[in-house]
């Protein structure tokens, strides 16, 4: 039993969290096992008696001896503080329900009576105890009214408590005046004066700490809201809180994580708590308003969002708000009219809509419309007039549509006024950008009116029975009475501010079109009629179409915008009505056809690029919606309906011209391009459709499957070729389109359907043997569009439609799928390449088989022509995805993984063949060396081990006498550079740390054979050095972050001295060891400062060699209108400017000081350098150096 | 400086898009809505990602890449320094009075710059070339010209190549003294005087802060 006694000693002596937690853990017990019989409880309160009994005489003493008492004193008030301590941690530690009412009571009346003796020590403890008992299970009401009249008796001793104290007190408060229980026997007690609100008003004055005032603004907006006090104590609480308006927080040096945002917006909910205290907020608010240039925007702003916050949150706004809109009108207005700044304009219109959107009702009940409709006339009377007046127009426009479009009561009531003010004005213009101002004004009213439509069943039932009834006719008459007429004025030679104006009238056309009307049967249908819908169609069309119908001479526009702004327009226009966009692909082919496409100019061509790529824009990039064009002829529509009748058209125009035979073509260049445009159009056209459908449906969208995938594919081949012009021509129905609606994600499979069909399309038409149109450009264009649409297939469509077969077959309807073998034409393997791409690892595993068709292909050497040629490119790249999508191992069919070694083998024997024996001339091997580089690079991306057995035969291979080593260590690179083919967004396997796996096993052993010393070979170490040189400037810093040392002594070595090896190979390796000087200056300049001299020695004999070089090309070329000079020359000279021009902003002065004057001599040549690039870099250098002295 | 001691407080100020540049020469690439993809759709190259671009496996001497012509003829292309390099190069010097630059207020002009020998001709390139510069005072009374020109002339002597010689001059009648101001511009000794003033070197300072 003694023990209590113990345990508070100890508590007292503690200086433990830990140990004061284990105390009051096992006193608490002690308590719950007794079932809180009296005698334990009222040991446990007894037990802190000792420090209690001195504190009281003490107490009293100190008061006497002021406040510098001594420190046995003080001793004693910290010991007793933590006495208190002990009972007030016992208690939270105890559970709920243990004590009974009669010790709550007792305790609340003990720590209660802290308040009004122990000023000093008791208050921290009593706080958290009070608190405490409030949560106890056996707490009643009227306990609460105790506690806030026991605390209330502290007084102005309140304020000298340290801050977290008065947060405990303040929590306290809040909970129990939200407490419904403790809420009614306070307003029992006290009745209707509410006199505890009195004195809690009187305790808390003058709170500053921002954690404290969040909770005591809670508390009085609780206390307005919930406790009906009386109109003068209303007036003493807004007192209270409206004395720290407008609120603002000073930074501390500790910060209390919160901000002068919540502080405003805990004092913004006191305003905006309850109607009661309308009479004094607006008023007040008003006044602070009103107070001219003194308040700032912030201030304003704030001012604002508070009025809007009380507008929104008072009830019966007949009282509340009308009284003072007047007021608040006749205040806010000049902030918009003449405001400058932009926040509080629309803080400004956020009031104004407000306002209206309160007198229209709740969505339950909405109040008489007589309120809405004096508040609009009020805001009409005063804007009116403002309309004709350029300077305020755009103002006054915004602030009626602020208010008229806030609500759909409001817009179906004034709205019609509103349009008719505007044409009046339209009438008779003051000047051009009167006019822009005016047009905007009802684009905006366009704009929000579909806006209102759109969200119509949001709100009020009633909502929608208005918009049925709506007045239409100054809509209806928009297009003939407004636009048009502008329209025909102005189009024919328009300036800069005409410009302008027909831009506005575009979108306007666009916005009117897209509007929408509600029947009678709740119906939706376009509000123009169709005619209009044709009229502004082929209006809009004419300003895109006009490339192809002016000649160049003719067409003088330099300026797009316009057109730009029509391709928008028509975007918009051919999304509400879908009938347009057939019309515009007829027009646009049969301009297109009017034109010439065998020896095309390059205006014309120009024209074809612009034509195609808008109609593809216009047509995919947004997923039309079915809306009927009047209510009377629903009709079916299919999401997908613009996509098709593009794709027809293109397939239609295809090729653009049918030469009699292909002798005729003398212009190689010309008439691919025009073919190549049309594959363009239909790539575009797939790549937007697909964006539009990544925005509009989830992701997963593709891989939920249906459940018919084995149809999808094999559906093809009953189909025509003709198939997608007929289902554009005479409205074959293909059922899985015209059940879709535009919502359905199933839009988007069927949309990778059709394209499937499509690239299927186009690949039986180019594996089929002519050469025209398939020109190079063409097929990879096509291979891209296969790419495209193959790699957002999941692996099971790809399997289920055998891809990774028809990528060496070409969709034809062969029986056997095997490789064939010498297509006609070589270039046929970019289609392959284009399949590959996309394919996923896993549905590409049969291809694997030992003599399968991966092998034979990533070994055949056949036909590979003179190097450098495309054939041996695209092998090379067609090897690189081979290798790296290759998944062998028991469960495929490669089970031993023989297939990739056996390709590496053979590769590797190839360049060990090529470097050793004379029979193989440098181009042959050239482009053996090119597609076993490219098949090793797709291993390592892997990070394949087999990979690691070709190493010592590389490093051989490099080191050889032989002439084809060097260019085996040329292309080391190749195996890190980064390559497009390799990512991971074409399925690729690329492991994350390969490059620095692959230099670590290829160039990093090399460093000690490539400094060349006495006993190693001059030659294998220059080649070595071209090794490393390729393989570190293909990659990362962080990758040979480690190795600087020796590397920047490589680096140094070859900017002095490339004998040996072949003038090209020195001055590519020279640009490698500059760009590598780069890096390491930008990521690590330290490493480089004990080599300055030789930097910048061997950098300016660098440039000087070059521009030398140039020179002397410069004398013997001076005829040579060509001008054709080396790229190297150039890289290196810029090259060069940058390393050095970068040292000043590294290094400090005094270390660059030496080099000053030969550098600033140097910079001021090389700023004439003939190339301007490299002048632009030389005269950044020269500031930076300008700056060392 | 307090407003009252502009000496034009009301100067015409050009937008920077209004400004000659060498975009507007070029037809630029068309920048339209549609044209979002048009890097892909139509690549200077018919592939992209060709091999043969950076490491082509064999160095040959004779024929350069396809790819490297282009990045060439793109970037690279010898283009002497011309009356629009000139412009650039001082057009962007803040005006001592006002927040804009030379350019913008029409100090600068592009057709009152001449290069001669005309940049066109091909001549050696450590031949002598002179670069003429008439500035525009905004009034002609300013007292700041000599600082402008001043400016001007520092500018262009720090970033040209030793073989230009600078001559900076007012407009024929652009200024009430434009005599005494061409004096003073082209005398290479009171210049370099100028330039030692460490008042006035701290205004050219906060004058060329602008110029990239």
């Amino acid at each position: 039993m003694a023990s209590f006694k113990d345990w508070a000693l100890q508590y007292v002596l503690a200086d433990e969290d830990t140990t004061k937690r284990g105390i009051v853990a096992k006193a608490a017990k002690e308590i719950e096992d007794s079932r809180a019989s009296s005698a334990v409880v009222g040991n446990w309160a007894a037990s802190v008696q000792q420090w209690l009994s001195t504190a009281h005489a003490s107490d009293g003493d100190q008061m006497d001896d002021g406040d510098d008492g001594d420190d046995a004193l003080n001793g004693d008030i910290i010991a007793r503080a933590k006495a208190l301590s002990f009972l007030a941690d016992t208690l939270e530690a105890l559970d709920r329900s243990a004590l009974r009412t009669d010790q709550v009571l007792r305790l609340v009346g003990f720590f209660g009576a802290m308040f009004s003796y122990d000023h000093k020590a008791g208050i921290t403890a009593s706080a958290k105890a009070l608190r405490q008992l409030y949560s106890m299970k056996n707490f009643k009401p009227d306990m609460g009214a105790k506690m806030i009249e026991a605390v209330c008796k502290i007084k102005e001793d309140f304020r000298l408590q340290t801050a977290p104290t008065r947060l405990e007190l303040y929590e306290l408060f809040l909970s129990l005046i939200q407490d419904p229980a403790v809420s009614s026997e306070l307003q029992h007690k006290y009745g209707t004066s509410n006199g505890f609100i009195v004195d809690l008003l009187q305790l808390c004055q003058q709170e500053r700490d921002p954690r404290n005032l969040m909770v005591w603004f809670k508390i009085l907006a609780t206390l307005l809201a919930d406790y009906a006090p009386s109109q003068e104590l209303t007036e003493e609480i807004f007192k209270t809180f409206s004395a720290y308006f407008p609120i603002s927080l000073r930074t501390s040096a500790t910060p209390t994580g919160i901000t002068a945002e919540d502080l405003k917006a805990a004092v913004r909910s006191c305003f905006a708590a309850h109607q009661r205290v309308a009479s004094l907020a607006f008023p007040f608010l008003m006044q602070k308003l009103d107070q001219g240039d003194a308040v700032t925007v912030a201030v304003k702003v704030d001012i604002l969002r508070t009025i809007k916050a009380c507008v929104e949150n008072y009830d019966h706004p007949q009282t509340s708000v009308v009284p003072y809109i007047e007021k608040i009108w006749n205040s806010l207005k000049y902030e918009v009219r003449n405001g400058e700044a932009k926040e509080t304009i629309d803080a400004t219109l956020d009031v104004l809509r407000a306002i209206a959107i309160k007198l229209d009702g709740t969505k339950t009940q909405k109040l008489d419309v007589a309120l809405l409709k004096d508040y609009i006339d009020l805001v009409f009377h005063d804007c009116r007039d403002d309309l004709s007046n350029p300077t305020y127009t755009k103002q006054a426009g915004l602030l009626l549509m602020t208010v008229i479009t806030a609500n759909i009561r409001a817009y179906v009531l004034e709205n019609g006024g509103f349009v008719d003010c505007i044409r009046q004005n339209l009438r008779q213009p003051k000047s051009p950008s009167h006019t822009r101002d005016l047009l905007l004004l009802i684009n905006s009213d366009l704009k929000s009116r579909s806006e209102l439509v759109k969200n119509r069943r949001e709100g009020h039932p009633g909502d929608e029975a208005l918009l049925q009834t709506e007045p239409r006719a100054h809509l209806d008459t928009l297009f003939h009475d407004v636009y048009l007429p502008i329209w025909v004025a102005r189009v024919e030679d328009p300036d800069s501010e005409t410009v302008d104006i027909l831009k506005k009238v575009t979108q306007g056309l666009a916005l009117l079109i897209s509007q929408q009307v509600v029947g009678s049967d709740g119906q939706v249908s376009l509000l123009c009629s169709g005619a209009i819908c044709a009229e502004v169609c082929s209006l809009l069309t004419q300003s895109i179409v006009k490339g192809l119908t002016l000649s160049s001479n003719d067409n003088l526009a330099n300026d797009t915008a316009l057109e730009d702004e029509a391709v928008l327009a028509l975007r918009t226009v051919v999304t509400s009505y879908t009938d347009g966009y057939a019309d515009l692909a007829n027009r646009a082919k049969a301009e297109i056809r009017k034109r010439e496409w065998i020896y095309p100019s390059q205006y014309s061509l120009d024209a074809l690029k612009d034509l195609l790529c808008r109609l593809a824009f216009i047509g995919c990039s947004e997923i039309p919606s079915s809306v009927a064009i009047d209510s009377s002829t629903p009709k079916s529509f299919s999401p997908l309906q613009h996509f098709i009748t593009l794709a027809a058209t293109l397939f239609d125009l295809f090729p653009l011209s049918s030469p009699a035979g292909p002798a005729r073509f003398t212009s190689p260049l010309k008439e691919p391009l025009a073919n190549s445009y049309v594959i363009s159009a239909l790539h575009s056209s797939i790549l937007h459709f697909r964006d539009a459908c990544e925005a509009k449906y989830p992701r997963e969208a593709l891989a939920s499957t249906s459940g018919n995938d084995s149809s999808w594919f094999d559906g093809f081949r009953d189909l025509p070729d003709d198939w997608l012009q007929q289902l554009q021509g005479n409205g074959l129905s293909d059922g899985a389109l015209d059940s879709l609606s535009e919502d359905d994600p199933e839009v988007y499979r069927q949309f990778l359907r059709i394209s499937l069909f499509i690239v299927r399309h186009l690949y039986r038409a180019a594996s089929s043997g002519a050469q025209i149109p398939w020109s190079e450009r063409v097929l990879a264009q096509v291979g891209n569009i296969a790419a495209l649409v193959v790699r957002d297939l999941d692996e099971k469509l790809q399997l289920s439609s055998n891809l990774a077969f028809e990528a060496f077959n070409f969709f034809n309807n062969s029986t056997e799928t095997s490789l064939q073998q010498s297509p006609a034409k070589p270039l046929t393997e970019l289609l392959t390449l284009g399949i590959l791409e996309g394919l996923w690892p896993g549905a590409m595993a049969g291809l694997y088989a030992p003599q399968g068709i991966a092998e034979t292909f990533m070994c055949d050497t056949s036909n590979l022509g003179p190097f450098p040629s495309r054939v041996s490119e695209i092998r090379a790249a067609i090897g690189a995805v081979l290798a790296n999508k290759y998944k062998g191992g028991p469960s495929t069919s490669d089970p031993e993984l023989q297939t990739l070694r056996k390709v590496l083998d053979f590769w590797g024997n190839q360049i060990k063949l090529g470097t050793t024996s004379i029979d193989i001339d440098t181009n042959t091997f050239g482009a053996y060396n090119t597609i076993a580089m490219y098949v090793i690079a797709g291993a390592t991306a892997r990070q394949d081990k087999a990979v690691l057995e070709l190493v010592p035969l590389l490093h051989e291979a490099i080191a050889s006498q032989h002439l084809n080593g060097e260019a085996v260590a040329h292309s080391m690179g190749i195996l890190v550079k980064g390559n497009d083919l390799l990512t991971t967004e074409n399925h690729a396997v690329v492991k994350r740390f390969y490059k620095q796996w692959a230099y670590g096993h290829m160039a990093k052993p090399l460093y000690d054979r490539a400094l060349p010393t006495a006993d190693n070979d001059h030659w294998a170490a220059m080649r070595y050095t071209t090794a490393i040189l390729s393989i570190v400037s293909n990659c990362p810093f962080k990758v040979y972050e480690d190795d600087l040392e020796p590397l920047i002594r490589l680096l140094i070595t070859t900017l002095g001295s490339r004998t040996g090896l072949s003038r090209q190979t020195s001055r590519r390796q020279v640009a490698a060891a500059l760009e590598v000087l780069v890096e390491i200056l930008l990521n690590e300049p330290e490493a480089l400062k004990g080599h300055l001299k030789a930097i910048i020695g061997g950098a300016i004999n660098v440039h000087q060699e070059c521009s030398l070089e140039h020179a002397d090309r410069f004398k013997y070329q001076v005829k040579n209108a060509t001008r054709t000079s080396d790229l190297y020359l150039v890289t290196c000279r810029k090259l060069v400017l940058q390393l050095l021009g970068a040292l000043p902003t590294k290094f400090e002065d005094r270390h660059l000081l030496p080099y000053s004057l030969q550098m600033k001599r140097m910079l001021a040549t090389a700023s004439g350098d003939p190339v301007r690039e490299v002048r632009k870099v030389a005269l950044l250098a020269r500031g930076h150096w300008e700056k060392v002295v | 400086m307090p407003k009252a001691d502009l000496d034009n407080e009301n100067p015409t100020i050009l937008n920077v898009s209004q400004l000659p540049s060498r975009r507007q020469k070029t037809r630029s690439a068309r920048n339209g809505p549609d044209s979002k993809y048009d890097h892909l759709l139509f690549p200077k190259q018919s592939w992209p990602w060709a091999p043969s671009k950076t490491t082509s496996s064999w160095p040959s001497d004779d024929d350069e890449d396809e790819a490297m012509e282009d990045a060439y003829n793109d970037e690279y292309t010898e283009e002497p320094i011309d009356e629009q390099e000139i412009y650039d190069l001082i057009s962007t010097i803040s005006d001592p009075e006002h927040p804009h630059t030379l350019g913008q207020l029409s100090v600068v002009r592009l057709p009152d710059i001449y290069v001669t020998p005309s940049p066109t001709e091909r001549l050696d390139p450590q031949s002598l070339r002179t670069v003429l510069v008439e500035l525009t005072p905004t009034i002609n009374h300013c007292s700041l010209a000599t600082v402008i020109g001043l400016a001007v002339r520092a500018r262009l002597e720090q970033a040209l190549p030793p073989n230009y010689r600078v001559d900076v001059r007012m407009k024929d009648g652009s200024h009430a003294q434009d005599d005494q101001v061409n004096k003073q511009l082209a005398d290479k000794e009171r210049v370099a005087a100028a330039l030692e003033n460490d008042t006035l070197r701290g205004m050219l300072d906060k004058m060329l802060e602008t110029c990239a």
